[in-house]
């Protein structure tokens, strides 16, 4: 992944982010362990305690058919944490020109039974 | 060896046979088999990701991207209904035409990008050479075997070529991704002198092809108008030459740096008279009938593509010129929005993708229907994308052209901006892309409102305004009488203007930054008083570009960083 969204201040604080595999779509470490779409739920860890985290995660990314494991900088609201770069805020609530493309975007079954 | 009769063939372009099909169904196959073994871990994302990429399949920001070739820009209604249908049923229902002529779907699942490939595949469609550091998508002008203007229809060369290129083993791993660009008419429309190979065929006084070979040009991190290589490249020797230059540049290009791998840089190392000794050098050396390009083959080819049989002119400019005066709206869509055609009688049509406020390139899976019926009904079922992003009906009856302004205003295709201010071109940018640095959507989008009007727009006249969200320069910006670069200022989105871009033969430059990046409101101000500046300070006649040489980017700048 691109160097850029790996830059982190000492003393900030971050979550964790991929890609699933199998659909390619964000992902976010939650803190109960599971990958959820969305960042509200995602656990902050310190930035010094993120490196083995992050360590941890790359290593299991296959078995949880994830790509591209990293850590993503936010600042804490009274919503969840919000990513410090727009970047990682248009990966999190989907891409601003299609207000409706959010994570809740819902899809429909890609063959519709007959 | 026999040829169907041309009606049974697709219209402008070639149309595939048993061994094209089967090769693409194997390619579909193995495919299938490497996202198999991608998904129970026998692959490694490492593995896997030049085999996905030789499949035109990308990662980006919010999914996987799948980039499916349009060769040489010309489809036909079934295969935009193709498109239609990817776009529909495995994507959000929309899909972005590309720079390149290409169409890129944004929201595709590695799994089912086997069935995607297969479906294309059934429509001899396929998403080869649209990644990796091969010989990518041939371009051509979208409007060939139409425009008046025309002396060759350089598809059947783009053709030749794009046979030659696929999968020619020594020109799989170049040393990075090489691009090739044709016109077959005086008037380059194909920005011939920013490709890594730029060709604009004419006839010799025997009326074959023969080619000036222009090398070496490019945008991106280092833009760079490409050079003339060869003024009168005889058609036979089309294909050994070409190969002269990629050897050349295969044995020489360096790929140690990404950032200068590109062939420009090597005529730049080189310089061009040396670049040029190397090329002569390797081509007399060459075993040139191998390579000889024979007039029965061009033939060939040529007669695998299908012509249009075109109807008597009859009464259709008057009736077309009757139309015009009775309705305003229509007569300035007609001045913008189309181009003289060969064919007494007929005209090639552009429709804009690019309404006030809306995404450039892009087009809903409804459209894309509607535009493959109009396709079948007015212009022999045969399209072409712009590497401007708009979509082109080839060959329409004059007197047909005001039912299908209607219709196409009624779906959201008729805005009459082509060549204007707001006919943008732009990049996906950071809404998609994960290289960018900044939106680039978003800003066009702002810009075509501010001037939609299309009084303001006429009055302001041909102006291209292009944009990139980073330096890799997708948007081709540097091209751009106006261009907007995106960047990054510690994690906060910013935006550079550049001023002076042109990819017009004749005048090509490349656009000069004018200063210090600024917001997107800021931005879009200043690009406002940028525009108020050329209307007062323009001479009679003088469109943005000519003002914009003749005084030079000074008092632009002064504008566009004018106090608030
Ligand atoms: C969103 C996924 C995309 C990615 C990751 C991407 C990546 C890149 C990169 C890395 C380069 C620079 C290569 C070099 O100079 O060697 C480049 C150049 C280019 N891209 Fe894209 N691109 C994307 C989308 C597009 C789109 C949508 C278009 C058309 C609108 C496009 C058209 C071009 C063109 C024409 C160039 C060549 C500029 C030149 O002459 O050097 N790309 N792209
Ligand atoms: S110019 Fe940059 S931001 Fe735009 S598509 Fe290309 S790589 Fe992405």
């Amino acid at each position: 992944m691109d160097r850029r969204n790996n830059r982190r201040d000492a003393e900030g604080s971050s979550v964790i982010t991929a890609n699933r595999l199998l659909d390619g779509r964000i992902v976010w470490l939650a803190a109960d362990g599971q990958w959820s779409p969305h960042i509200r739920n995602a656990r902050v860890y310190s930035n010094v305690e993120i490196e083995d985290a992050l360590k941890e995660q790359t290593a299991s990314a296959q078995d949880n058919e994830l790509v591209g494991v990293y850590g993503v900088q936010v600042s804490l609201s009274p919503t969840g944490p919000v990513p410090v770069t727009s970047r990682e805020c248009i990966r999190a609530g989907g891409p601003s020109v299609h207000p409706d493309f959010t994570p809740e975007w819902q899809e429909r079954p890609a063959v519709s039974p007959a | 060896m026999s040829h169907a009769p041309h009606s049974s063939l697709p219209v402008g372009h070639y149309a595939y046979d048993e061994v094209d099909r089967t090769f693409l169904k194997q390619r579909v196959a193995q495919f299938r088999d490497q996202v198999e073994r991608r998904i129970s871990g026998a692959l490694t994302e490492e593995e896997f990701k030049p085999l996905r990429l030789m499949n035109g399949l990308y990662l980006q920001l919010h999914a996987y991207m799948l980039r499916v070739a349009i060769p040489y820009g010309v489809l036909n209604s079934g295969q935009m209904r193709t498109l239609a249908q990817i776009a529909q049923r495995y994507d959000r229902d929309y899909g972005h035409f590309t720079t390149r002529q290409n169409i890129q779907f944004n929201w595709i699942k590695l799994e089912d990008t086997p069935d995607i490939l297969a479906l294309l595949a059934d429509a001899d469609m396929h998403a080869l050479q649209t990644s990796g550091n091969c010989i990518r998508n041939v371009t051509a002008d979208q409007f060939a075997g139409a425009a008046a203007d025309e002396v060759i229809d350089p598809r059947i060369h783009a053709e030749i070529l794009r046979q030659w290129s696929t999968l020619h083993p020594e020109f799989t791993f170049l040393p990075r991704k090489f691009k090739i660009a044709i016109s077959g008419s005086p008037q380059d429309r194909v920005a011939a002198r920013f490709h890594d190979i730029g060709l604009m065929a004419r006839k010799d006084e025997n009326g074959r092809a023969v080619f000036e070979v222009y090398v070496g040009g490019g945008l991106g991190r280092t833009p760079i108008v490409g050079v003339k290589l060869r003024d009168d490249l005889p058609e036979e020797d089309l294909i050994a030459y070409l190969e002269a230059i990629l050897r050349v540049y295969n044995e020489f290009g360096r790929r140690d740096n990404i950032y200068k791998a590109r062939i420009k840089i090597l005529v730049q190392a080189l310089g061009v008279q040396e670049f040029r000794n190397r090329v002569n050098a390797e081509f007399v050396a060459m075993d040139r009938a191998r390579y000889r390009l024979d007039e029965k083959i061009v033939a060939a080819i040529q007669a695998r593509f299908g012509v249009p049989d075109f109807d008597p002119a009859g009464q259709a400019a008057e009736k077309l010129i009757q139309q015009r005066k009775a309705d305003r709206a229509f007569d300035f869509w007609v001045r913008t929005n189309t181009h003289a055609h060969k064919q007494p009688g007929y005209v090639s049509v552009t429709i804009s993708c690019k309404p006030a406020g809306g995404i450039p390139g892009d087009v809903t899976s409804a459209q894309m229907n509607l535009l493959a019926d109009l396709a079948d009904q007015l212009s022999f079922g045969e399209l072409r994308i712009t590497h401007l992003q708009n979509v082109v009906l080839g060959h329409v009856r004059q007197d047909k052209l005001y039912a299908l302004w209607q219709t196409l205003d009624q779906n959201g295709l008729g805005t009459a901006n082509v060549g204007f201010i707001s006919d943008i071109v732009a990049c996906p940018g950071l809404d998609y892309c994960a290289l960018a640095n900044a939106r680039s959507i978003p800003i066009a989008q702002k810009l075509s409102e501010r001037f939609a009007s299309p009084e303001l727009q006429r009055e302001i006249g041909p102006l291209r305004l292009n944009i990139s969200g980073c330096i890799n320069a997708c948007g081709h910006h540097h091209a751009g009488h106006i261009g907007i670069l995106g960047v990054d200022k510690r994690g906060e989105e910013a935006f550079q203007i550049t001023l002076g871009g042109a990819a017009d033969q004749d005048t090509v430059s490349i656009g000069q930054i004018i200063g210090a990046a600024m917001s997107e409101d800021e931005t879009v101000d200043a690009i406002a008083r940028i525009i108020d500046t050329y209307l007062a300070r323009r001479t009679a006649g003088e469109q943005f570009i000519d003002t914009c040489r003749r005084l030079g980017t000074a008092p632009f700048k002064d504008a566009a960083y004018a106090p608030a």
